[in-house]
């Protein structure tokens, strides 16, 4: 069973790239119908990744949220699924673009780190645990998103400044798309970001870890925190512009790459289950 | 019988006579019925634009056809048939199809890639259809070349990015703004491409329209006409705060918005975007307005390039439509030889002496028994069944070969027998021309014909 997850996650990692060519295709030949492709065969790999997920799970009897190898995969399956529910059901189009690279690295990070299917251990077998690491995903999930929109609102921007419309008209998403597409991402991203905050803090008093607070992750975390309520403010109290908001989401981005690449796997003390 | 047609058009005959000549549509219907009463077409139907006006005939005599619709729009022009002949072109059979399919995918119009065109072909078509003045051919004729339209638009970006400067700045507005329909848009001074643009942003639903001039009376009259209301020019700064799109085309010689106005008005706009689009010469607007936070400008040269690149794409476009033409034109032509009398008399028989032979050799087990001479008697017997039963229809189908409306029994002798399975024929014929996968495209980004030019756009 163990196999047909990889075979899954594999095709799952070959229909991204199909969809990618895709939306290449849409966006140098501008015909609607190759982003309706693209965007049906990304469905199609997201829904084998989610069947490799699955599996994996049977195998191992737990969440597939062990080691980098689940837990990359896990990531892309929650950034997929954030596209496809923009794509088709709001007014944000035309992003397969920019996502599916995104995707198709990270599915190819989790296979090159693949470890075969293991029992939880001993400290991770926690109701709050779990609590954690499923708001976690969540969250970055939905940050990711909102720090590849705003790269793009600010690529976009830059373009528009300079008259550089050709590789603009018709081919992005309309700058207040992005920049809603930003905002909203993140106001769903914060309070996951929060819970799993707490949820980690509680953790870690009731088992008495030492030294949590000043652990190099969790003051990422709060930094990163710190940025996105920066953001979510500047939007409500208005007179920021798009531009501001998208620095910021770019920054948020950063450390939340940070955490996830280095803090998680090499600088933290006790993390490192999901590295 | 050949499909011809008789027109003028904005690249043969000056605005003028144009405007003579055009039909609006009871007059159109009624031209299309008297080239059928006396000028010898079964068929016809009246295109007028105000670009075009042609008549599409179905006629045994294309030459006499083609005369009397010259003779007929000659008298609508008040002019003698030689006089209007230069101004004028006809075709006739497949360069007349051909011609439709280049109106029709806009490949002829004034402006590549409008979309106008196909509207105004299917209520000509759709009128005369109702008028009673179409039938097999043209039916067919001119429902497959809607679909040409819609082929080369779905399949081919002909139409997509705009070839005005007006339209072209509507869709940089949009690229910032996303929907227009929560945006205000400000025009400054009262001049005509202002005009035509804010035309065009109410037209994409933007919210609200500010007119502002030196002389109060022609920003309130303007703003009459596009829908919007005038505002007093000395409280500019304010209409800045307000306004997301500023449009500025006065005769000023000064720049009449500066970066101190708009930096004190940003004040008071709360971060967000301002788009400016300068299309006077001299400049309005102060280039270095472009250089603050969240603000786009972009003068008339800027959206210049941006249409001749769009034209130019379109143009390579273009290619890719006529091999569509191309490559439908081999359909219709394939169908429309199938309606000659003669082959088909041939193709009936040959499928009538098919079926006869088949049903002998299926019988063949059965027939051993008997001798030569009774195997020859049954031969006779079947073969002067099938005979009596040709004889009529093929009699009745020689009689009316002379007739004008000899076709419709072909096509109907055709469809009963099931003739065009040779894969040019109605049957298979009907489906072929309608792409499966193929969508609506975007209407919304579509222009009417001369969209380019205020003065023609006007019907």
């Amino acid at each position: 069973m163990e196999q047909v997850s990889v075979i899954s996650l594999w095709i799952a990692l070959l229909l991204f790239g199909a969809a990618f060519a895709l939306f290449i295709f849409h966006y140098l030949s501008r015909r609607e119908q190759m982003n309706l492709r693209g965007v049906a065969v990304a469905l199609a790999g997201w829904v084998a990744l989610g069947v490799a997920l699955v599996l994996r799970a049977a195998v191992a009897e737990r969440l597939p949220i062990v080691g980098a190898y689940e837990s990359l995969a896990l990531i892309t399956w929650f950034v997929v699924a954030v596209y496809l529910v923009l794509e088709l059901f709001t007014q944000v189009k035309k992003l397969g673009l920019y996502v599916m690279p995104a995707a198709i690295l990270f599915l190819g990070l989790a296979w090159s780190s693949y470890s075969a299917p293991a029992g939880l251990m001993p400290e991770l077998q926690s109701d709050i645990v779990v609590l954690h690491v499923i708001v976690m995903f969540t969250a970055v999930g939905a940050l990711y998103l909102a720090g590849c929109a705003a790269l793009l609102y600010l690529v976009e921007e830059r373009l528009l400044k300079r008259h550089r419309t050709g590789s603009v008209l018709g081919r992005l998403p309309s700058l207040a798309t992005l920049d809603r597409l930003v905002y909203r991402a993140t106001l769903i991203g914060v309070p996951f970001l929060t819970m799993g905050m707490v949820a980690g803090g509680i953790r870690a008093i009731a088992f008495g870890v030492e030294d949590w607070l000043v652990d190099p992750m969790v003051l990422l975390s709060l930094g990163a925190w710190a940025l996105y309520l920066a953001l979510l403010y500047g939007h409500l109290r208005g007179g920021w512009g798009g531009r501001r908001a998208a620095w910021l989401a770019v920054a948020g981005l950063a450390v939340m790459l940070v955490i996830r690449f280095a803090a998680v796997p090499y600088w933290s003390g006790f993390h490192t289950y999901g590295g | 019988m050949l499909v011809v047609v008789v027109g003028i058009s904005h690249a043969t005959a000056p605005l003028e006579l144009r405007e003579r000549l055009a039909l609006d549509g009871p007059v159109a219907l009624g031209v299309a019925r008297d080239l059928q009463a006396s000028g010898g077409a079964c068929e016809a139907v009246a295109l007028s634009t105000c670009n075009r006006t042609e008549l599409y005939m179905y006629a045994r005599d294309s030459l006499a056809a083609g005369q009397a619709a010259l003779e007929l729009l000659a008298g609508r022009a008040g002019c003698s048939p030689a006089a209007l002949a230069p101004s004028t072109y006809s075709r006739s059979g497949e360069a007349a199809i051909a011609h439709l399919f280049r109106v029709v995918t806009s490949l002829d119009s004034m402006v590549l890639g409008e979309y106008q065109i196909v509207a105004q072909i299917r209520e000509a078509y759709d009128s005369a259809r109702e008028g009673g003045c179409t039938s097999v051919v043209f039916n067919r004729l001119f429902r497959h070349a809607l679909e040409v339209g819609k082929r080369v638009r779905t399949e081919t970006a002909i139409g997509e990015k705009p070839v005005s400067v007006s339209s072209a700045a509507v869709d940089l507005a949009e690229q910032v703004f996303g929907r227009l329909d929560d945006t205000t848009a400000l025009i400054i001074g009262a001049g005509e491409t202002g005009e035509l643009t804010a035309t065009h942003l109410r037209a994409r639903g933007v919210r609200d329209i500010l007119v502002t001039n030196r002389t109060f009376a022609a920003a309130r009259d303007m703003g009459r006409r596009v829908g919007g209301h005038a505002v007093p020019f000395e409280e500019l700064e304010g209409h800045l705060a307000a306004a997301d799109i500023v449009i500025s085309s006065t005769s000023a010689p000064h720049f009449v918005v500066t970066r101190e106005r708009v930096q004190r008005a940003a004040r008071r706009r709360r971060g967000r975007p301002l788009f400016f689009i300068d299309i006077a010469v001299p400049r309005d607007l102060d280039p270095a307005i472009a250089d603050l936070d969240g603000t786009f400008l972009y003068d008339i040269d800027d959206l210049e390039h941006v249409v001749a690149r769009n034209r130019a794409e379109r143009e390579k476009e273009a290619v890719k439509a006529e091999a569509i033409v191309t490559e439908e034109l081999t359909k219709v032509d394939a169908w429309l030889r199938t309606l000659e009398v003669v082959p088909t008399i041939a193709t009936l028989r040959e499928a009538v002496e098919q079926i006869r032979e088949s049903e002998l050799r299926r019988l063949g087990g059965r027939l051993a028994d008997l001798d030569d001479d009774q195997r020859a008697q049954v031969e006779l017997l079947t073969s002067s069944i099938v005979n009596k039963i040709l004889h009529l229809p093929t009699v009745t189908m020689k009689e009316v070969a002379g007739r004008d409306e000899c076709y419709l029994y072909v096509d109907a002798v055709r469809t009963l027998f099931g003739l065009n399975g040779n894969g040019s024929g109605t049957r298979d014929g009907h489906g072929e021309a309608v792409d499966g996968d193929a969508e609506p495209t975007e209407a919304g980004r579509a222009e009417p014909e001369g969209a380019g030019e205020p003065g023609a756009a006007a019907r």
